[in-house]
Parts: C-alpha cells; structure tokens; sequence
C-alpha cells in the first residue's frame, strides 16, 4: 500500500502572537499533483513548515508520505524538496554550485550532487545557463532553479510555494508544463498557490483551506463535475422558467431572459427531468441544454464565510 | 553509384529525468557537507582566483617567520649563537593574531549572505537545525584557522629539527611538550576568534559591518583594557604589572589561554600579568565568551529549528 503524502488529524497551530494559522484540519491527501489553495494568510504556508517539521504543531498530527513529522522533524525533511516563495538564491554563486551545494546538504556525495546537479539543471532548461551567477538571470530562471534545487535530491515529495509567483505568462506556461512533469519522475507535488487556475490545470488533487480551516478535500475533476452547473437556453421566458424550478426546489441564476444557470448537484437526473418538463409546461422552446462546469475560484468564492 | 549511410556528426538525446539511486546520507552527512561547503567557500575553492588570493597569501605571510627563523637556526648551528631564537612556538601563536584580518572577512562571508539572500529556508528545509548550522559555521571557521595557525607551527618544529646542531632525535626529545601544547593553544586560539566572530557577524546581513564590528570590538576593547589598566597604576600594557581591567581586551584573552597551556601562569608581560588571580580570570572569561557566542547564535538561529 503507497503512502498518502499527506496526512493530517485535528492538526491545529496558534503562532505566540495568538494567531490561528490553521484550526483542527483533517485531511487525507493521495499521492500525485495536488493544489493547496487558499487566499493569502489562509494558512497555506503554515501547512508547509509543518510538514517540514520547521513548526511544531499546537495540537494534532500531520504525517507526509507516511512518516509522522513529530517522530523526526528534522529527519523527514530527507525525503522532502522545498521551494519557497520568495527569491532564496545567492547572487554571486552560480546555479550549478548553488544546486550542488544544496544537494549536499540533503545527504548526497559532493560527486553525486554535482552530476545530479546537472540533470536536473538540464531538465528546468538551464543547462547553458547554469555556469552564469544567478545575478543575471530573469525571474523565470530563478524560479527554474528553485525548483531544480527542490528536486536535486529525488525527494518523494516536493512542496511548492507559488511557484508561478512573479512569472510573466510564458514563464507561467513553462513552470507550469515542468511541475506538471513532476508526477511522471514519481514525484508527488503539493502546489500551494492562491492562483485556482494552475492548481486546476496541473493538479490532479486539490485541498481548498480557509482562513485556516479545511473548504474542500478532493479530485480536481470530481470536484468541479459535483459543482457543475447546467445552462438552458430557451426563447423569452427564463424567468418564468426560473420561478417555476424555484418552487421545486432547484438553484437557479437567471443570466440573461433566454439563459439560465441550474445548479447541479449529484449526477442532475432529476433536475434535467425537471427543466425538461418545465420548459414543457409553459410552452418554451428549449433551444440548449449544456454542462457548465464550475472553475475552482467560483467554488471557492461560492463557500459561506 | 551505390547510396552509403554515413555516420552522423551528432545526435540530441532526452534523457529525461533519472531517479537518484545512489548513497544518501543522513543528518551527519547534512552536518558534515555544510562545514565541507563553509570551508571551501572561505579558502576560495571552486570560486574564482580573486577568492583565493587573501587566504593562501595569509597562510604564506603567516609561515615566513617560521622559515626566517629555521634559516637563522640553519646559519647560526656552528655559532655561539645557536641557541638564538627568533620566535618561540608560544610566541608564534601570538603570530597568529595577524589572521585577524582574515577573521574579519571570512566570519561575515560565511553567515551574512546566507540571512542577506534569504538562503536560511532553502539550507533548513534539509536535514539540519539552527544549532547544525551554527556548530557547522564555528566549527569550519575553528578548522580553517587551526590550519593556518598550526602548520607554520610544523614548519617550525620540523624546520629546527633537521637544521639543530644536536640532531632531530634530541631536538624532538627536548621539546616533546610542544607536541601536546602547541596543538591545544592553536585550538583554543582557534575557537575562541571563530566563536566570537561569527557571532558578531550573525548581528547583521551586511557582511563589511561584520567584519568592521569585529575589528571594532578588539581594538576599542583593547584600547578601553590599556586605558583602564594605565589608570590604575599599572604600565600601559606592555610593562610588567597589569590589572585584572586587562581582562577586558577581546585579543589579550586567547593569549593569556596560550600563555596557560605553555607556561602554566599568564605571562607577566601583559595587560593582566602579575594581576592576583589572572589566570582563573582568562580562564573565565575565555569560556564567557565562548559559550556566550555559541549561546547567542543558538538564539539567533532559534527558529529555524
């Protein structure tokens, strides 16, 4: 049986200054991409210094790849690759030595480091680059690096603080294609951002927390198949259709007098019964009837506060 | 005309990512990289020749009086004067004290990038404390600096060896203490300049205010030391007869330790000599500031544990 990467019970953290960062989260993750969304200060990076064993939490567990991080804080780190949000990287130094270096520090051989350092270089696409001072290279190169010393090591797992921060969009397309990649090295990524869009077109998971709290826990398609929404078109007359499925109970948004949203919830067999007999009854002619589906930031931003 | 497949004159190979299979170490192999990593970045290893040229040039300066005086021996071995020394092995620890220069630079070097570039969470996100890190720094800086105090200490010995009238066997035999003390006062000298220097350079990211606070705090010391011992009757420093105020001068500590590995009392000629208890007070506050360092980076690196 594979680990999840990510295991947490009743895990909670009050910082000394009596901010709750994160309140009893329960929460099982698979391993795989998954996302770790929130807005700012929701407790996203909180969760990752936890799973680094750089906290200790309040009360509660937390469990990455099957290691409980309060056995050894500081010995799960080996199996981890980190890279944090901000920019992390010695200027003077060359890529190549920053990601050997770095390696090193994670346990590998100064040989092996070196070599590994190339490969995965090679792979972020520095490889004529990585002999240049990392003085001059563009936001998109240093966030190519920070990955590359993330993965010098082949961790299980690698914790990405928004790793598109900062990127202009080819930048954004690029960091996005190679952490969609990581999966394929069998290495398991928890992509915490704030950006719903990449989490939805890279992560196969996803985690949605709130103001510390746990939103949502679950597959990123299922998750948004659970919240699709249906839109009817009809010839004037979607009020009255709306009021009409209003009485029996369904969530509707009027968009337009032709267009309707219908909230879907389940599999929308009765609700697709009942807007067929709906239109029916009050002699509209159903022109469309298609499956919306909802983006992550409208399921986030659908959440009671 | 018969078609012949020529070799080609090169080929473009993906060779995609390839997990690390290798040795890994643990925690130990994390500890030790990073004093492997402190050390060559301070001697220049792996940088450019810029880098190298005040390390070696010091360890060379500071190994001339070793090689003036064996010539001087090498001279003089027929001479009433072969009994003539130069410099003694206690003095040449005092020698030492021009490394200073060097503290100052490569102290900073070696902790202030590090907080300057933000380079704390990448270096803690592996297998390492805050106290690794500060054990690591101190420890690599106290290497460096037992090297360089030491082996002029060996050009000396070995030097005078083959050049003394009365042969290796009997130069060795009447100075078979200096085995044991010349190694001890050399270490002690070591590790008090590196636990104080790092400490010092822990206060700031800028890493010229590191290296002029430390110069800083030894020559105000000193002069406040002189100053305070001349008030109170005593010689201004270089006379016989200090007072305990001589305690207060950074550089006249590793000094009197050196003075107590080889003599057994600190040397009269000095700000503290001939002071009622100086040397429990040397001892003192030799291991005052040396845990208070250490105390003070352990605090400083608290939270990254």
């Amino acid at each position: 049986m594979v680990d999840d990467l990510l295991r947490t019970k009743g895990l909670s953290l009050r910082y000394p200054s009596g901010t709750l960062a994160l309140d009893e989260l329960t929460v099982d993750v698979p391993r795989g991409s998954v996302g770790l969304v929130g807005a700012n200060g929701a407790g996203k990076t909180t969760l990752l210094r936890l799973a680094l064993g750089q906290l200790r939490p309040t009360a509660g567990t937390i469990e990455v790849v099957g290691r409980a991080v309060a056995d050894d804080p500081i010995g799960v780190r080996a199996h981890i690759g980190f890279m944090p949000e901000h920019d992390c990287l010695p200027s003077d130094q060359t890529a190549a030595d920053v990601v050997a270096t770095l390696g090193e520090l994670a346990g590998l051989p100064p040989r092996a480091a070196r070599q590994r350092a190339s490969e995965v270089l090679d792979l972020v696409g520095l490889d004529e680059a990585r002999f240049r001072p990392i003085g001059g290279f563009s936001t998109g190169m240093r966030q190519r690096t920070k990955l590359a010393q993330a993965i010098v090591a082949d961790p299980e797992v690698v914790l990405l603080d928004e790793p598109t921060a900062g990127l202009d969009p080819i930048g954004r397309e690029e960091m996005l294609a190679l952490v969609g990649r990581l999966a394929d090295f069998g290495i398991s990524a928890l992509v915490a951002t704030h950006l719903l869009d990449d989490v939805q077109r890279v992560c196969d998971q996803v985690v949605m927390i709130d103001g510390g709290k746990l939103r949502h826990a679950g597959a990123t398609q299922a998750l948004l198949h659970r919240t699709g929404a249906l839109r009817v078109e009809v010839n004037d007359g979607a009020g009255r259709l709306a009021d009409l499925l209003g009485v029996a109970g369904v969530a509707v948004t009027v968009v337009d007098d032709s267009t309707l949203d219908v909230r879907v919830d389940g599999d929308g067999g009765h609700v697709l019964d009942l807007v067929r007999d709906g239109a029916d009854d009050l002699g509209l002619a159903l022109h469309a009837l298609t499956t919306r589906r909802t983006s992550l930031d409208e399921l986030f931003l659908d959440q009671p506060q | 005309m018969t078609a012949q497949l020529l070799p080609r004159a090169g080929a473009v190979y993906d060779r995609g990512y390839r997990p690390y299979e290798g040795e890994r170490g643990g925690r130990g192999a994390a500890r030790a990289a990073l004093v492997r990593v402190s050390i060559r970045r301070a001697l220049g290893l792996r940088r450019s020749w810029r880098q190298k040229v005040l390390p070696w040039s010091l360890l060379a300066i500071a190994t001339i009086p070793a090689v003036v005086n064996v010539g001087v021996k090498y001279i003089t071995r027929n001479t009433p004067a072969t009994n003539f020394d130069l410099i003694t092995f206690r003095g040449y620890v005092g020698v030492s004290t021009t490394l200073l220069l060097f503290v100052a630079i490569t102290a900073p070097d070696m902790v202030c990038p590090d907080r300057r570039n933000r380079v704390l969470p990448l270096i803690f996100a592996r297998p390492l404390t805050g106290n690794d890190y500060v054990l690591a720094k101190v420890g690599a800086l106290t290497a460096i600096l037992f090297g360089f105090g030491f082996l002029p200490q060996v050009v000396l010995f070995v030097g005078q060896m083959f050049v003394v009238q009365g042969g290796a066997l009997d130069f060795v035999r009447e100075n078979s203490e200096v085995l044991w003390q010349v190694p001890v006062a050399v270490a002690l000298f070591s590790l008090y300049w590196a636990s104080l220097a790092v400490a010092i350079s822990a206060t700031t990211t800028r890493r010229v205010v590191g290296g002029v606070a430390l110069l800083a705090t030894v020559f105000v010391s000193g002069t406040v030391a002189s100053m305070l011992v001349s008030a109170g009757g005593a010689g201004p420093g270089i006379f016989e007869g200090g007072s305990l105020w001589g305690l207060l001068s950074a550089s006249d500590i590793p000094l009197g330790m050196s003075d107590l590995v080889f003599l057994g009392h600190v040397d009269p000629v000095s700000l503290v000599g001939g002071a009622q208890g100086a040397g429990i007070g040397v001892v003192m506050v030799y291991v005052a500031v040396v845990a208070g360092s250490l105390g003070y980076l352990a605090y400083r690196y608290r939270g990254v544990q």
